[in-house]
């Protein structure tokens, strides 16, 4: 009986003290997994919508990562949605790349997301319009297979 | 493995020491410490997200309420400016509404229709307003729209005071914050708003097209491509086609990779290889099922160096439009970016330069290659205009500019107002306080139509 407690209160203590320890670390600014937030002011809409896109479609070819950045673009100019980009982004809930905070991962000025927010910028829209995308594997709401599929590229649908 | 357990054991063997002991003890003081603490922060962090949720939801409810009052006010005013002054003051309100209401933690579908009703009292209003400005008097149907959209208002006002009653006295609570938080604040709260948002939704369930002058109307999403000539082709004569635009000597091979059907411009999508491609590089293009045109074309492709400046990338993409038969373009605007330049074309015709007929190719300056086209404006608008003369002469439409411009060049052009509508325009260039602008002065009524800032950066130019 007193094995079995001693026992509990052993893997008790472990755990707590790696939780003390993560959140000092965590408190003084230390860095335990890789895991850097870079500064979020004065990002522009190109570097928002690169991080975005980052978050979104970081494994997908070049032309998913333009369309999951004109599908931003796109909504900012539909009735049913925010009217800026920084206000579609943040719309609460509108992206798992929010909500899990992987928008804040920094990235490379040179990487293809940045070109690919760029091009999405400059017009070029390869889902034609649409205002929605999902990943048939992952996608947990029932509603948004009742929107209409336009196209699909790479691991994502994209619907209207 | 045995080395482990054996000194577990011996471990657990000093555990039952009594010194030991308390020390143990009183780890899990200060581990519950902690607990309390990390506690106490997760619950200041909940209740600072609840408020800015709450104050969006009231900040909601009290725009809503302007815009109803303002709508009657607008019904009311008898006079023409203070019609004006009211739908100005209609159009920010529904503008700070519909900010606040996507900031509510709830699923965009949910709200989607209150959402679009915002947006577009905001954009009637002020189509209205400057409808007004330019000397027009609201004809009946546009009161009657007024009268309709203020009912609406009346009506959402209502369901959202129900739930603003609700959410003050703490009979709801914001179901995105239950759901997510850690087990001990997921409080079983039997009204979630979601439900409640959706009763305020169907407020609109009967809400009628509305079509006006202004980029949210929804005569918008539904006009008929006027660029798109030609027969209809197969996927198969579509590839002879790329094969034939970018040269059999260049194209390694073209792959068919989707069709998209359910828009007004239908395409195939193909994946072409170049033969000087690199090994994971290739590109994508949508060829148009009605007459073969390109819609658009990505080729990513790294382009380390520059070794063509700007305007040798200007007469390549002249040549390569050229090239796919699209001709009398002209080059307006360019960006240059990684070592890539993003050329605007224009249509011209007879010295107009159509705007509206916009195509946007991407050169990259190592070899003047294409590796981008962009052609969804020149289709949608793309005809032989019949141009008119103009109702009033340059002299005319010049001596209307501020005299503080210092006017450099003078032309014609057709401008898109962001209606899909277009305006016959004078085009006068100059200099105010070292910034170049960009006026146009309406050719048929010597209205100014629109002022556009030239903006030079290192990139290249810019217009706002």
């Amino acid at each position: 009986m007193k094995n079995t407690l001693n026992n509990f209160l052993l893997v008790i203590a472990v755990i707590s003290l790696l939780g003390v320890a993560i959140t000092v670390f965590d408190s003084l600014g230390i860095d335990l997994f890789g895991k850097a937030f870079a500064q979020s002011k004065n990002i522009s809409d190109e570097q928002l919508l690169a991080r975005a896109i980052n978050g979104e479609a970081r494994g997908e070819p070049y032309e998913g990562q333009v369309a999951v950045g004109a599908v931003i673009i796109n909504r900012t100019r539909d009735p049913n949605f925010p009217k800026t980009i920084a206000g579609v982004i943040y719309q609460p809930g509108a992206f798992t790349a929010v909500s899990d905070g992987q928008i804040n991962v920094p990235i490379d000025p040179n990487s293809t997301v940045v070109k690919a927010a760029r091009d999405a910028l400059n017009g070029w829209d390869p889902t034609n319009g649409c205002l929605y995308y999902w990943n048939p594997e992952t996608a947990t709401s029932k509603w948004i297979w009742s929107r209409q599929i336009v196209t699909k590229i790479g691991k994502h649908y994209f619907g209207k | 493995m045995g080395k482990v357990r054996e000194k577990l054991l011996d471990f657990k063997h000093r555990l039952q020491d009594r010194h030991m002991y308390s020390i143990v003890l009183v780890v899990i003081a200060a581990v519950s410490i902690w607990g309390i603490y990390q506690y106490r922060n997760a619950a200041k962090l909940r209740q600072e997200l609840d408020n800015k949720y709450n104050r969006a939801f009231y900040d909601l409810t009290g725009y809503v309420n302007n815009v109803e009052t303002l709508l009657i006010k607008s019904l009311v005013a008898s006079t023409d400016s203070k019609t004006a002054t009211t739908l100005q003051e209609v159009w920010r309100q529904a503008n700070f509404a519909q900010t606040n209401l996507g900031q509510l933690p709830v699923s965009q579908n949910i709200l989607a229709r209150t959402s679009k009703f915002l947006t577009q009292v905001g954009d009637f209003a002020y189509s209205l307003n400057n409808y007004i400005l330019s000397g027009n008097r609201i004809t009946d149907e546009q009161y009657n729209t007024l009268e309709k959209l203020y009912e609406y208002a009346v009506n959402l006002n209502k369901g959202l005071e129900e739930l603003n009653a609700q959410l003050s006295t703490g009979r709801i609570r914001w179901k995105e914050l239950s759901e997510k938080g850690p087990g001990i604040f997921r409080r079983t709260s039997s009204e979630m708003p979601t439900q409640q948002f959706e009763n305020v939704d169907k407020t609109f369930q009967e809400y009628p097209t509305l079509i006006y002058d202004g980029p949210f109307s929804d005569h918008m999403t539904k006009s008929e491509p006027k660029g798109l000539t030609g027969e209809d082709i197969s996927a198969e004569e579509g590839k002879k086609k790329i094969i034939q635009m970018f040269g059999e000597d260049k194209v390694a091979s073209v792959e068919l990779t989707g069709e998209n059907k359910s828009d007004t411009i239908k395409t195939f999508n193909y994946t072409i290889k170049f033969k000087d491609s690199p090994e994971d590089a290739q590109a994508s293009l949508d060829l148009t099922q009605k007459g073969g045109h390109i819609f658009w074309m990505l080729y990513n492709r790294p382009v380390s160096e520059k070794k063509i400046d700007v305007d040798q990338a200007k007469k390549k993409g002249l040549e390569f439009l050229k090239q796919i038969g699209i001709e009398n373009m002209k080059d307006t605007y360019y960006l240059s970016e990684d070592n890539t330049a993003t050329i605007n074309y224009a249509y011209q015709q007879d010295d107009v330069i159509v705007y509206p007929d916009l195509i946007k190719v991407k050169i990259a300056l190592d070899n003047g290659e294409v590796v981008g086209i962009e052609c969804k404006g020149y289709l949608s608008s793309h005809e032989k205009r019949e141009i008119p003369e103009p109702k009033i002469s340059m002299e005319e439409a010049k001596s209307k500019i501020n005299p503080n411009i210092e006017i450099q060049s003078e032309g014609m052009a057709i401008i898109p107002t962001n209606y899909k509508t277009e305006v016959f325009c004078y085009e006068f260039k100059g200099k105010m306080k070292d910034k170049d602008v960009l006026v146009y002065i309406n050719a048929e009524t010597g209205q100014e139509q629109e002022i556009l800032l030239i903006i030079n950066t290192p990139d290249g130019i810019l217009t706002m």
